[in-house]
């Protein structure tokens, strides 16, 4: 196998209707199986939001990082992803997500820290455009002079890579906090205790509406890399509902690392 | 018992343990690194399990890093610093 570059392939979008959190997390297992099958080509698929949720990191612990009984009370679904990584705190509108799905090749030979950076290289392009000076954090954050914007995540699945960014748009911070528990650590090791009850380093950056923001990014990928609009074909869709149903709204999974 | 570390350039390691007859028990080891494949986090949780609870960073690094299949990745977290959130959890732990 060797190194291919983004203009070797034929890049998908896929950027549909809101879906539900537990289906979002099938999609990302099965497109990415589908891209490392050859089943599919490279896609990015752009995430939106049908409800609140948390998304922990595949080897985060359930109990250790959020507080079921506040999560119940503000109607918070609770997934687990397959990726690793840190919790993210999701409620429609307030964060700007995508995936990658793509063969090895693109990464091949690089680093960790050098696959993150690659991934996310027309990301900074697209932020700078937008007036943010934002810069790549290892191992796996996006940061600006405005703040942390945006935190990546990659899994290998059988020749495929499937990278993954949250970025916050305008975060309602204590209903975060009252969910998530390391974050309240986090935020009190940083000194920022008494912080704005909003983390919107996109929103205040830049002054323009989420939607607009994707738009930009979006049309960033497809001058760099080409972008062909697509959709989800209805046989992995079938299979994300049935994967979404018996494996990622289960407890079994959810609490997989009690 | 629980046990919390920050890997210096890494990610946090956290480990949540109990200690029956001297040795390690229920051992689960977690947090915010990344890892591949997945199921290398059971490998490692297995390796710990039984282990003896005076047993030094070392040997417990030496432990998990016999346990690892050829081929895990690990990016953020190590043998070496999941020993020492093991050991902390150990000897300053509290009750998760």
């Amino acid at each position: 196998m060797t190194r291919t570059l983004w203009r070797d392939h034929d890049w998908q979008l896929i950027h549909t209707d809101p879906q539900a959190p537990a289906l979002h997390m099938a999609l990302d297992e099965v497109l990415t199986h589908e891209v490392g099958a050859g089943h599919r080509p490279p896609t990015l698929r752009v995430w939106e939001w049908a409800s609140s949720a948390v998304v922990i990191g595949r080897f985060q612990s359930l109990r250790n990082e959020v507080d079921g009984e506040a999560a119940r009370r503000h109607d918070i679904e609770v997934v687990r992803r397959v990726s690793g990584g840190g919790a993210m705190f999701i409620e429609p509108g307030n964060t700007i997500t995508w995936s990658i799905c793509a063969p090895l090749s693109l990464i091949k030979g690089m680093s960790f820290q050098e696959a993150y950076a690659h991934m996310d290289a027309w990301t900074l392009q697209a932020l700078g455009e937008l007036g943010i000076k934002a810069w790549y954090q290892p191992l796996n954050d996006i940061t600006s002079e405005g703040g942390k914007i945006a935190g990546a995540a990659q899994a290998h699945r059988g020749g495929a890579v499937l990278h993954h960014v949250t970025m916050a748009y305008d975060i309602d911070a204590s209903k975060m906090l009252q969910v998530l528990r390391i974050g309240r650590e986090k935020l009190s090791d940083k000194g920022t205790q008494s912080a704005a009850k909003r983390v919107d380093p996109l929103r205040s950056q830049t002054g323009l509406p989420r939607a607009a923001i994707i738009e930009h990014m979006i049309a960033t990928f497809r001058r760099l890399h080409g972008l062909t609009d697509d959709s989800i074909r209805p046989d992995e869709l079938a299979q994300a509902e049935t994967l979404a149903q018996d494996k990622f709204a289960s407890l079994a999974w959810t609490a997989d690392v009690a | 018992m629980h046990g919390e570390y920050k890997m210096p350039g890494g990610k946090l390691i956290v480990v949540d343990l109990a200690v029956r007859d001297g040795c390690l028990d229920r051992v689960q080891v977690s947090g915010d690194f990344f890892l591949e494949p997945d199921d290398a986090l059971h490998a490692i949780d297995a390796a710990l399990e039984g282990q003896r609870a005076d047993a030094d960073e070392h040997m417990l690094a030496a432990a998990v890093r016999a346990q690892l299949a050829p081929g895990v990745m690990m990016y953020g977290i190590s043998p070496q610093a999941i020993a020492v959130a093991v050991r902390r959890a150990i000897d300053q732990g509290t009750d998760a």
